[in-house]
């Protein structure tokens, strides 16, 4: 029996579907992404790395960063709060709003409260839930607006503020996303870290700032010279035991200048529509509180309309 | 012969071997119907639909949007931005405008005065002459339609920043004028005069 045709469909569907899966798909859901604005803000996002940064990426992909370093923030949930800002000018309206939105506050526990804010109040509540506690306060004379917080074990560690998106990677070629967490989390480090020699002297001798750490170092990246007559002022500032001797000087070089550069570029510190949560000082109070008199009052519908980049429904 | 059962027929001398063709079990194909079934529910709980938009842990497009962080920011706020990329270079940033190149913000008529006039410069441009709190400009070159790329929200937020910032205090543009005006003006491309302007209300 000739199974020839046969094999071939098979061949055919099977590699056919698998690039419609892996190829089609994802070209079709995220291929025509664009520099977005970030939510409230309004801010072009994401930037394109500067130059130096973009030599940096090539850097970090030679050395092979990305064995060790993923760039990938996850987050396994989305919480509500509530955050209490100012008390407003009737302490006492505000102590018996908040010990009635926060059940089982005594009235001494509610007045501690008020001494130490802002201070999240309620934690993990629905979104109407909030919204409620939000306008009863302000009903009070106090300023209480509700949160998006993102939780996960990475945004625990401190390594982000969100998880990541398609967006982040936006101009970047080849995206060095990583897949082993040898060393931590780097998705956000520019944020996390923003000091140029913390970084330089953190290649040079990883154990000189973190003890315990695991990573090799990049010596070969420095350049050791003889000091002729006056100490670079680039030099690394180094502790007795990893100095080259008094006579020469440890000074990085272009690709680990390059390198630390494109590190400090690695932030993901921005909300978007596809990862939202609140940055303290931009949020505005919830839809519903703008009672209060503004010389805006007439202008709600404006001041409400869905950010630029919604989606078209 | 062979004796019945399920063990291989032994043949007779001189036939081929042939395998025993046996059904499949039912439970088989039962266990793969339930397989698929609670393949396609997890796929319809994480898929999103597909929505480039929804990641994990959201779960749709309507569960994102439940959590976008108010946006109750007043329109000056939102404009200053576009304010910067559009109008500051030759506006300058504090509304000053610059020598040879534009007139100042700051407390000029045209921009705290009437929404119909000021929203139809940006969407055409204007040449001069122009008179600014009474010192007249004329520049060489006319002013482009530095709006017309904008959308109705964006426009206006802009124009609400001129009209709120550097101690300037007029009314908030709202998007509902911006879109009428720009259906009045259509595809004009020609800049406006000010004897034009001061035609209208």
């Amino acid at each position: 029996m000739n199974y020839g045709p046969l094999i071939f469909l098979a061949a055919f569907f099977a590699l056919s579907g698998s690039w419609v899966g892996f190829v089609l798909t994802p070209q079709m859901q995220v291929g025509q992404l664009q520099q977005t604005n970030v939510v409230v803000s309004g801010v072009a996002y994401p930037l394109a790395r500067p130059g130096l940064a973009r030599e940096g990426l090539e850097v970090y992909r030679a050395n092979g960063c990305a064995y060790c370093h993923s760039q990938e923030i996850v987050q396994t949930g989305t919480m509500r709060n509530v955050v209490l800002n100012e008390a407003g000018t009737n302490q006492a309206a505000a102590v018996a709003a908040l010990m009635e939105v926060t059940p089982g506050t005594s009235e001494g526990q509610a007045r501690e409260v008020l001494r130490a804010l802002p201070k999240t109040i309620l934690q993990g509540v629905t979104k109407e839930a909030a919204d409620a506690v939000t306008k009863s306060l302000s009903t009070a004379g106090a300023k209480a607006e509700p949160w998006v917080v993102p939780v996960g074990p990475d945004i625990t560690r401190g390594w982000g503020k969100r998880r990541t998106v398609a967006q982040d990677f936006l101009f970047d070629y080849p995206v060095m996303l990583g897949s082993q967490r040898v060393g931590p989390d780097l998705a956000n480090v520019g944020e996390r870290l923003p000091d140029p020699n913390w970084h330089l002297r953190h290649l040079y001798a990883p154990r000189l700032v973190e003890r315990k750490s695991s990573m090799p170092p990049y010596r070969f990246l420095f350049e050791k010279r003889r000091i002729e007559k006056l100490r670079s002022a680039d030099a690394l500032d180094l502790p007795a035991e990893f100095a080259s001797g008094p006579e020469f000087e440890i000074v990085p070089t272009r690709e680990s200048r390059a390198l630390v550069a494109y590190l400090l570029s690695l932030r993901a510190d921005t909300p978007l529509f596809e990862a939202p949560f609140t940055v303290a000082g931009l949020a505005a109070s919830a839809p519903g509180t703008n009672a209060a008199p503004t010389t805006r009052g007439a202008s709600t519908n404006a001041a409400n309309s869905p950010p630029t980049n919604t989606p078209a429904k | 012969m062979s004796e019945s059962g399920h063990s291989i027929p032994v043949t007779e001398a001189g036939d081929e071997l042939q395998a025993e063709r046996r059904p499949v079990p039912v439970w088989l194909i039962l266990f793969l119907f339930v397989l698929l079934y609670w393949g396609m529910v997890w796929f319809d709980e994480r898929g999103g639909w597909f929505a480039p938009q929804v990641y994990a842990p959201y779960r749709s497009l309507v569960e994102v949007e439940t959590y976008q962080p108010a946006t109750a920011v007043s329109a000056k706020d939102r404009g200053a931005p576009k304010f910067e990329v559009n109008c500051a270079l030759c506006h300058n940033s504090d509304g000053t405008g610059k020598p040879g190149q534009a007139p100042p913000f700051v407390k000029s008529e045209w921009v705290l005065g009437s929404p119909a006039r000021l929203i139809r410069i940006p969407l055409a441009g204007l040449s001069g002459p122009i008179k600014v709190n009474g010192q007249e400009y004329n520049f060489g070159t006319s002013m482009a339609a530095m709006g017309v790329g904008l959308s109705d929200e964006d426009l206006a937020a802009v124009l609400t920043y001129i009209r709120q910032s550097w101690g300037n205090n007029a009314s908030e543009i709202t998007p509902e004028q911006v879109k009428a005006v720009r259906a009045e003006v259509g595809a004009r491309t020609q800049p406006w005069t000010t004897t034009e302007l001061e035609a209208l209300p």
